[in-house]
């Protein structure tokens, strides 16, 4: 049932790990194996209560272990100096305890404080960090943790969790306590991260949808730490192990199969684009020669502006193009899922999606018709993997 | 003879006085605060203990210090050390009590944080805990300075320091006109010393409680 690592690189190995609370009649997690690959993200979901923070907890010890073994790159560290074990670990948790009475600056610096690194070398990585994150680190590294927002401080928690450059990334709920619109930021922003700095993350959340988004693997547990299932996203949603791994993805595993497409998987389709100082009559000349409805305005970076039809051209009147017509509806960037992209299709003006770049600078749209393919797409593969299942049986 | 008369014929005693209340109950607050802050470090985080050492402190402070300063008479004689002694077993309480509550106070995650990243206990305690916890600790000094400036005058009963000498020397000479002059004049004295004591505090307070926790 539970797939071990095919290759041998594993940076996290979990062995009969159990944990039994004192007074407790049962294990909170119960002779628990679990491989994690160097450089993936794995997330660990499941009802509250099944032992997801406990597991994590015993990681880096925070909670001992009453039973099994603990591997970190090779090494059993299930009996060594803690403190020290610790300070190759990156952690990070719900309520994000930034310390109050530090600076911002000081609160990254804590652990790479704690090695000795000399004061250059800390300067720059404090100030490497909040680049990182995005934040100004002119601005913010002479803060105090209560001058800024909870999303702010959640950046802050997990640039001090990279602070001395740790393989090793815990997070437990991270997000949990976070509005939905800063938390889809910032789980767009830890992706990115980790394409930059890979490292081996360890996710906790109850959120299925946060899993689907952010695992390359994803344990599915049920009471006592149990593996129901432990494989990718999307062998969890097209082909769930059992009853307990369906009634916990829910409905709509199609739907959620969105997310793991992205825009730049899929080619994006071209629409008529005009610079905004073009005049209002060789605009309204090449919308003639074109089947769409509208043309694009882009502004001299190249970045969408406005929406042009032929009314609004025919009323120009002599204004410049980016100031008739309508204004465009927020933009999605490649690295968005297809779910994004639908989400701001569905209200789109001319239903569809516009791409832009890093930059603004517009790339194409996405209509209704390369979704519908995309899930045409997933459903075919998803039939010849369950197909494949049979064979494989008989 | 008006009393502001009274006090610029006295005022080198008045001086002198002042300096020797102010000395012996700092060194008293000194030394309370040193236990106190450790007996709470000790403490704070065991119940029993800490029940036990909070219960301790209380009840020193329930003995009249009348009594307890004669008590002490006949182990360190006369002077500043008795008096110094029972400041001291007097001024622990509020410590304790602050202590504890202060470092009980911080963040739990604050704290979760600190061990996540491998900070060991000491240097919890050191940079994280005792930090956050300062501003309820010194609080509980200076309600224990304002408490002890007024016990202190009664040390003059043992021979102690202080405008305590201004006040029971008034006490002898009840009836006389000079009586009420003497009294009043200790009184101010120590209203004086509490009321400096609580700037040099505040100021303290500004200066070692970081700007994030203000
Ligand atoms: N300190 C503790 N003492 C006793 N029992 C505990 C303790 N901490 C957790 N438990 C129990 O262990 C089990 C697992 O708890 P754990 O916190 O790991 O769950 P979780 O999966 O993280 O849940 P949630 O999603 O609610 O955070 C629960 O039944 C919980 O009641
Ligand atoms: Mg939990």
């Amino acid at each position: 049932m539970m797939s071990t690592a095919t290759n041998d690189d594993v940076m996290i190995r979990l062995e009969g790990l159990t944990k039994r609370y004192p007074g407790q009649q049962s294990n909170a997690v119960d002779a628990l194996d679990l491989d994690i690959r160097r450089g993936e993200v794995v997330v660990l979901v499941g009802p509250s209560g099944c032992g997801k923070t406990t597991t994590m907890k015993m990681i880096n010890r925070i909670i001992e272990p009453t039973d099994g073994r603990i591997l970190l790159d090779g090494e059993d560290v299930t009996g060594t100096d803690a403190d020290q074990l610790r300070r190759r670990i990156g952690y990070v948790i719900q309520q994000i305890g930034l310390f109050p009475h530090m600076t911002i600056g000081e609160n990254i610096a804590t652990v790479p404080k704690l090695l000795g690194w000399d004061k250059p070398r800390i300067a720059a990585r404090v100030d490497e960090l909040l680049t990182m994150v995005g934040m100004a680190p002119e601005e913010y590294r002479g803060r105090y943790p209560k001058q800024l927002s909870g999303g702010q401080q959640q950046r802050i928690g997990v640039a001090r969790a990279l602070g001395a450059d740790p393989a090793v990334l815990l997070m437990d709920e991270p997000f949990g306590a976070i509005d939905p619109i800063t938390r889809d930021r910032l789980q767009n922003e830890l992706l990115r991260l980790q394409n930059e700095v890979r490292k081996t993350i360890v996710f906790v959340t109850h959120d299925i949808d946060e899993a689907i988004k952010l695992g390359d693997r994803i344990a599915i547990l049920q009471e006592g730490s149990r593996i129901a299932q432990y494989d990718t996203p999307e062998q969890i949603l097209t082909a769930p192990a059992n009853d307990f791994v369906s009634d916990f993805i829910g409905r709509g595993a199609s739907l959620k199969r969105l997310n793991l497409t992205h825009v730049a998987d899929i080619e994006l389709r071209d629409w008529p684009t005009v610079s905004a100082s073009t005049d209002a009559d060789t605009a309204l000349a090449q919308l003639r020669s074109v089947p769409e409805s509208a043309l694009l305005v882009l502004d001299a970076g190249g970045r969408p502006v406005r929406w042009v039809g032929a009314d609004d051209l025919h009323r120009a009147a002599g204004r410049p193009l980016d100031q008739v017509g309508l204004a465009t509806n927020p933009a999605v960037e490649p690295r968005a899922t297809l779910s994004d992209a639908l989400n701001e299709l569905i209200t789109a003006r001319f239903s569809v999606t516009i791409v832009v770049d890093d930059d603004g600078e517009f790339l194409g749209v996405v209509d209704i018709d390369q979704i519908t393919d995309a899930i045409r797409d997933m459903r075919a593969s998803a039939v010849s993997q369950a197909r494949a299942g049979l064979q494989e049986q008989t | 003879m008006d009393f502001l008369e009274f006090l610029a014929k006295r005022s080198d005693d008045m001086v002198e006085l002042g300096l020797e209340h102010a000395a012996v109950v700092g060194i008293s607050v000194l030394l309370a605060a040193v236990i106190g802050v450790t007996l709470g470090v000790l403490t704070y985080q065991r119940q029993r203990p800490r029940e036990l050492v909070l219960a301790a402190t209380g009840a020193m402070l329930t003995v009249p210090s009348f009594a307890l300063f004669i008590l002490l008479l006949g182990v360190f004689g006369l002077g500043w050390t008795p008096v110094v002694v029972a400041l001291t077993m007097y001024g622990l309480m509020p410590i304790v009590r602050n202590t504890v509550a202060g470092l009980n106070s911080v963040d739990p995650a604050v704290v979760e944080s600190a061990r996540g990243m491998g900070l060991t206990r000491w240097q919890r305690l050191l940079r994280i805990e005792l930090p956050l916890a300062w501003p309820v600790i010194i609080t509980g000094i200076r309600v224990t300075t304002l408490v002890l400036l007024g016990i202190a005058a009664i040390g003059y009963i043992v021979n102690g320091p202080g405008y305590g000498e201004l006040i029971f020397t008034g006490l002898h000479r009840v009836g006389t006109p000079v009586a009420v002059n003497l009294v009043l004049a200790g009184t101010l004295g120590v209203i004086i010393l509490a009321i400096v004591y609580d700037l040099v505090f505040y100021a303290v307070r500004h200066l070692t409680t970081s700007r994030g926790v203000r």
